[in-house]
């Protein structure tokens, strides 16, 4: 955080301005608040960070990194030496190695274009609420991370057949008695061709606010699972024992009441997201010119791809299919759009809708859990339309 | 195997999210200096700011907040959750969000 006052007073008199055009008017300009690298974020919480991007800046395949959401758990670690930096790899394999980020630059890079959405997007939106950070629609991002495969690096440990689970930890300042954030992804994972161990996203070095010099890129699966400022790598019999496998970070293993608790005994760890669209333009609450209007926006499924994302600009009742965008990739979001000449002015509601190739559409209303993971409800804006 | 080495050209570069920052004042109230001084010891006020839950589900944040170190002497933890659940009590319309300065204006 920091306060640059002159800069400041300008970008609020420039965001008051915007608000009178439209949807800026929805959100209040603080401006005491500006996060070196972030530009026009929702502000969740500056400690621990927590930034959300807003709806409007799903309209590029690429999220700008200046754009790009941020979640963290704890405190981002206060020093950072690219020259002192190391990466150990252990645990069930038979020559534990120690890398330094020099030597990991030697190692082949990859290239995944992956959207990264936190396993909480959207928890705010649940009903009845449920604790943590409310996030509503834009803990989500599209990235072009590379860095070398996770399974290159293991497989010169040698791994050994007892590994099945393999463990993350960062440099996370862990406050108080909290436990450190660890988490584990199975070996089959770890071992894809997509999964790396990545230093730079969007062609740059990675900067601090997304895990520099190096995180874990889990592609198609909750952020939570790529963990930031990586520093330990370690091949494990089981999957990892710690708060951040569970309770945290589980789904029931049935559907529960909303407002219900939950054995966490009866509940499975979240690995890849769910299908999902979001609304880029017009923004909620937007008053529009009835002459020709773009609807656009992105949509994702993790591991699947898009199918189709259809609209509906009448609440739900019929839907036509929106055009899906050139640029894919298999981790990636599609982005698409409709272009629609509403025949009278009023008030309307815009739906989308996202289908994956797996044959799973977004449902009417998410499936409540006490953590408030995965929400992936029809995405909806409401909007007027002048004459 | 990592070293602390202060303040690293890295560092320089990419820091910058750490300050004196404005975060609004919780609410007024018997327990508001006690719960301040408690959360404020590692979270700001907008975290508390955004929530909207039951007395029930609060009382199990308190918990699991002193079990992970939170500073709460156990005679005042029934204040921390009557004060907790009168001021962001389910029913309470939403916290209006702000934004991070822009900075394309300038």
């Amino acid at each position: 955080m920091i306060l640059r006052r002159d800069f400041l007073k300008g970008a609020s008199r420039a965001i008051v301005a915007a608000g009178a055009i439209s949807p800026w008017l929805a959100w209040a300009a603080d401006d005491s608040v500006a996060v070196a690298g972030k530009d026009g974020m929702i502000l969740r919480s500056y400690r621990f960070l927590d930034l959300e991007m807003p709806p409007e800046y799903a309209n590029s395949w690429i999220t700008p990194v200046q754009h790009f959401f941020v979640r963290n758990h704890m405190h981002e670690p206060s020093t950072l030496d690219a020259g002192d930096w190391r990466l150990s790899i252990g645990g069930e394999v038979e020559n534990p190695l120690t890398l330094s980020l020099a030597d990991l630059r030697k190692i082949e890079s990859h290239t995944v274009t992956n959207t990264l959405e936190c396993a909480g997007n959207g928890r705010g939106l649940y009903q009845p609420h449920v604790p943590g950070v409310q996030w509503q629609k834009g803990a989500v991002g599209t990235g072009r991370f590379a860095g070398p495969r996770l399974k290159d690096l293991l497989q010169r440990t040698g791994l050994k057949p007892t590994g099945k689970h393999v463990m993350f930890h960062g440099l996370d300042e862990v406050p108080g008695k909290v436990p450190p954030f660890i988490r584990s992804i199975p070996i089959e994972k770890a071992m894809d061709a997509d999964t790396l161990v990545a230093t730079q996203m969007n062609g740059a070095a990675l900067t601090k606010h997304h895990g520099f010099p190096a995180r874990a890129l889990v592609p198609g699966w909750v952020g939570a699972a790529s963990c930031k400022w990586l520093t330990e790598i370690k091949v494990l019999d089981k999957e990892f024992d710690g708060n951040f496998m569970k309770p945290a970070y589980r789904m029931p293993n049935e559907p529960v009441k909303p407002g219900e608790s939950v054995n966490p005994d009866a509940t499975y760890p979240l690995t890849a997201l769910a299908v999902k669209s979001l609304i880029a333009s017009p923004s909620d609450g937007a008053t529009l010119k009835k002459h020709g209007i773009q609807i656009h926006g992105a949509a994702w499924a993790g591991e699947a791809d898009i199918a189709r994302v259809d609209i509906s600009t009448d609440s739900g009742a019929a839907w036509q299919q929106a055009q899906l965008g050139n640029d894919q990739a298999h981790y990636a979001w599609r982005l698409w759009s409709y272009n629609w000449k509403p025949n009278r002015a009023g008030e309307y509601v815009v739906m989308s809708r996202a289908t994956d190739s797996q044959g799973r559409t977004q449902p009417q209303t998410a499936v409540w859990n006490p953590s408030g993971y995965l929400y992936n409800a029809i995405d909806r804006v409401k909007i007027h339309v002048q004459a | 195997m990592f070293k602390h080495r202060g303040l690293s050209l890295a560092v320089a570069v990419f820091c910058g999210s750490v300050a004196a920052a404005q975060s609004p004042s919780l609410p007024a109230g018997a327990a508001q200096a006690k719960v301040t001084t408690a959360c404020m010891e590692c979270h700001e006020s907008r975290i508390i700011l955004q929530q909207r839950l039951s007395k029930v589900v609060w009382a199990k944040e308190v918990d699991k907040m002193v079990k992970w170190g939170a500073l709460v002497d156990p005679a005042d933890q029934d204040r921390f959750v009557d004060y907790l659940s009168a001021n962001f009590p389910a029913d309470k319309p939403a916290e209006p969000a702000v934004r991070t300065a822009s900075e394309k204006k300038k």
